[in-house]
């Protein structure tokens, strides 16, 4: 029931959470899924109360799971259930009883015995509701851990292609590499052949047991032959371990992967997306129009190459291999390579980094309002990058829109983020209604500023006040341009460039004192155009009395501290 | 309306959890007259009442939908008494589980095979605690019940008063 989950599924409580970051939704799905666990633990811990079958016909993922033993004298039906309930300790415990009570056990179920030992490793598996557990000791047993299954494989009277098989890939799965080797060797001795799960359990062990890269691709192209002359036929899996054991033999492995490759497309291997390691253009062509079936269990790993395409087509700057790669996406079921949401993330920021960097500001748009928010919410870069294509495009109008966005997503704690956008807005004039916009924007960032209830409150700095300041002058929001000057007293900085434009606003509006008042401001912060203000102001202004002389007590004041 | 359950159902509640009783008998609970169910009776006036609670159910229809919709009362439908029983299940078990903070009745909408139980809550606690009661609830039912459930929740900040009684 799990695969068929509806694959768009995403946080669906309206109005309360502020889902537009990634991580509480991930947080919330995670919730949602341990609450599922925690339910499927009661219903197998007492499954008596959900054997009432409704359903007509019988669904039975929905019935409770028999965790439990039910056979336990001692007979092959027992070792049976123990197999398939995956309780490997209680197999072979029933396996060693049978064999002291002189019961023959039949080669296919030793052969399914051997198979389970050397899947889990000699311990039991965790249980799939009980709470995670640390699998770090796993890892220790590699090399003890498959006395059981050696132990067995001994005792055995008779022994096929099968059993050999099984010990193999047990000890390829948990490294006992070299072991392998020996097991391989003493089943060509005994005049049997291998198959094709044995050859690919070698093939990716054959980097391990060799040092240099030309070894060890000898030792593959060797397996291979060998594979030939016993006359199995590789399978895309075998291709799969050769290009991964390829990737572990540095630079001779890539000039080997094309005509593996090629190998590949000979057989008409159904292609698995595993296969295209470090291979471009040719394979984009290849693959376009193709459905991929995540066939490999270590198609997990695919999400990086979809990302190495992505990697590759930024490196080349290349917009149509993006969208061509895109573009896949969106046949059959290659949507499921994105991966989880931390590797969808990756995708499509690195997808709208290139968009932003290459494509004109309505392309941009479109993508915007397509991927955001409902594919990916951006970091702060990707907003960036926003900003600088607007930039490019002379699109600055959009800035107030793009700030609701930003606040929606959290990011308004990003003081670069902020300032960057600050100084977009206050860099030139622009026509009336959208200067009256870029104010009120402005506004309200200031307001941002000034909260006092948030947890890191955000540190005026010089640039973001002048910033605002300038914005508000150019919009002729006088006073509250006024109101930023005290502001910058409160945070210790300094005005320097503003000076000028608040004497050509208040030129505009004939207010005497209030210039006076700017050149006593400017004396307070020392700046050193303050002079030149004194000048300009006793020039261009009709003072008062009064006026003048406070003005000339501030001349012989900044002329006695110089 | 005295509210009486038939062998059949007793079987069913006897595999329930909170009713172990073995063997057939008739269960019955306490008496309600038809004119005291489900009406709030006029007070001092400080008693805030939701819609769904001020209207009596002589309004159903008028006034008001229903609360559980299903299709075993239509002509030539059976089921009927085994949907009420399970409705009941339900209301007790997500009141139980989600203790405080449902905001109103639940509203449950059988579609085929699968059941929608739609809640409003309040918002009393921090948005993951619901995904996790409303994934384990979801699962749980689905067990119990053997067919897909699906619940669809509304947060509201406080409850909807319609007037006070």
């Amino acid at each position: 029931m799990d695969d068929l989950r509806d694959p768009t599924e995403r946080a669906y409580i309206q109005n309360y959470s502020i889902y537009f970051c990634v991580r509480p939704q991930k947080l919330y799905s995670l919730a949602q899924e341990s609450g599922r666990t925690a339910a499927k633990y009661f219903i197998n811990t007492y499954p008596k109360y959900f054997q009432k079958d409704f359903a007509n016909p019988h669904i039975p993922c929905l019935m409770p799971e028999t965790l439990e033993l039910q056979v336990n004298e001692v007979s092959e039906a027992a070792l049976i259930e123990r197999i398939q309930l995956r309780k490997v300790k209680a197999a072979v415990d029933m396996y060693d009883q049978l064999l002291q009570a002189g019961t023959p056990v039949s080669l296919d179920l030793t052969n399914d015995l051997l198979d389970l030992i050397s899947l889990y490793g000699d311990c039991d598996p965790a249980r799939g509701d009980a709470p995670e557990q640390r699998t770090e000791e796993m890892v220790s047993l590699t090399l003890t851990s498959n006395n059981n299954a050696e132990r067995i494989f001994n005792m055995m009277p008779e022994r096929n292609r099968r059993s050999y098989g099984a010990l193999i890939r047990g000890m390829v799965k948990h490294g006992a590499y070299s072991k392998a080797f020996n097991t391989y060797t003493d089943l060509l001795n005994n005049r049997l052949t291998g198959d094709v799960h044995i050859f690919n359990a070698l093939i990716s062990a054959a980097p391990e047991v060799r040092e240099k890269y030309v070894e060890k691709w000898d030792l593959i192209v060797d397996l291979l032959k060998q594979m030939a002359e016993q006359k199995v036929k590789p399978t895309l899996l075998t291709f799969n371990a050769v290009l991964k054991a390829l990737r572990r033999c540095g630079s001779l492995g890539r000039t080997q992967a094309f005509p593996v490759i090629n190998e590949m497309k000979a057989l008409g291997i159904a292609t698995s997306a595993q296969g295209h390691t470090e291979i471009l253009q040719d394979v984009l062509s290849e693959i376009s129009g193709k459905s991929f079936t995540a066939q490999d269990p270590d198609d997990g790993i695919i999400k990086t190459q979809i990302h190495t395409f992505l990697l590759f087509t930024d490196s080349l700057c290349d917009i149509e291999q993006a969208y061509r790669v895109h573009s896949l996406l969106g046949v059959g079921e290659n949507w499921k390579l994105l991966g989880d949401s931390y590797y969808q993330s990756i995708y499509y920021g690195r997808f709208f980094n290139l968009l932003c960097m290459m494509e004109h500001i309505d392309v941009v748009l479109k993508w915007y309002k397509e991927l955001i928010p409902s594919l990916y919410y951006p970091n702060s870069q990707g907003m960036r990058d926003l900003l600088q294509a607007l930039d490019t495009d002379n699109r600055l109008d959009l800035i107030p829109q793009i700030w609701k966005d930003i606040k929606r997503m959290g990011h308004d704690n990003k003081t670069e983020l902020v300032e960057e956008m600050l100084s977009l807005m206050a860099r030139e004039n622009q026509i009336p209604e959208v200067q009256q916009s870029f104010a009120d924007c402005a506004l309200d960032v200031k307001a941002l500023y000034t909260q006092t209830d948030r947890r890191v409150p955000l540190s005026w700095s010089a640039g973001s006040l002048s910033s605002i300041t300038s914005i508000l002058l150019a919009a002729e929001r006088t006073q509250q341009a006024w109101e930023m000057l005290k502001l910058f007293k409160l945070a210790n900085r300094v005005p320097e460039s503003l000076m000028n434009q608040f004497l050509e606003s208040v030129k505009a509006s004939n207010n005497a004192q209030q210039a006076v008042e700017l050149v006593q401001i400017s004396a307070s912060f020392c700046l050193s155009i303050t002079p030149n203000l004194m000048e300009r102001v006793q020039q261009e202004f009709d003072l008062t009395e009064e006026q003048r002389n406070t003005l000339s007590d501030l001349e012989s004041s900044t002329a006695m501290s110089d | 309306l005295i509210f009486v359950s038939f062998q059949t159902v007793c079987r069913q509640l006897n595999s329930t959890l909170w009713l172990n009783v073995g063997g057939r008998s008739i269960h019955s609970s306490a008496v309600c007259c038809k004119n005291r169910a489900a009406r709030i009776r006029v007070g001092k006036g400080d008693r805030p009442v939701t819609y769904e609670q001020a209207l009596h159910p002589h309004q159903i229809a008028h006034r008001k939908g229903w609360l559980s919709q299903h299709t075993s009362n239509l002509q030539g439908e059976d089921g009927a008494a085994d949907r009420t029983v399970e409705d009941l299940f339900i209301r007790r078990l997500i009141y139980g589980t989600f203790h405080g903070c449902l905001a109103d009745e639940l509203v449950i909408k059988r579609r085929g095979n699968l059941l929608v139980i739609c809640a409003l809550m309040l918002q009393k606690l921090p948005p993951h605690k619901y995904y996790f009661l409303v994934g384990y609830t979801e699962e749980l039912l689905s067990h119990f019940y053997k067919c897909p459930v699906k619940m669809e929740i509304q947060m509201l900040e406080e409850k909807s008063v319609y007037k006070y009684l």
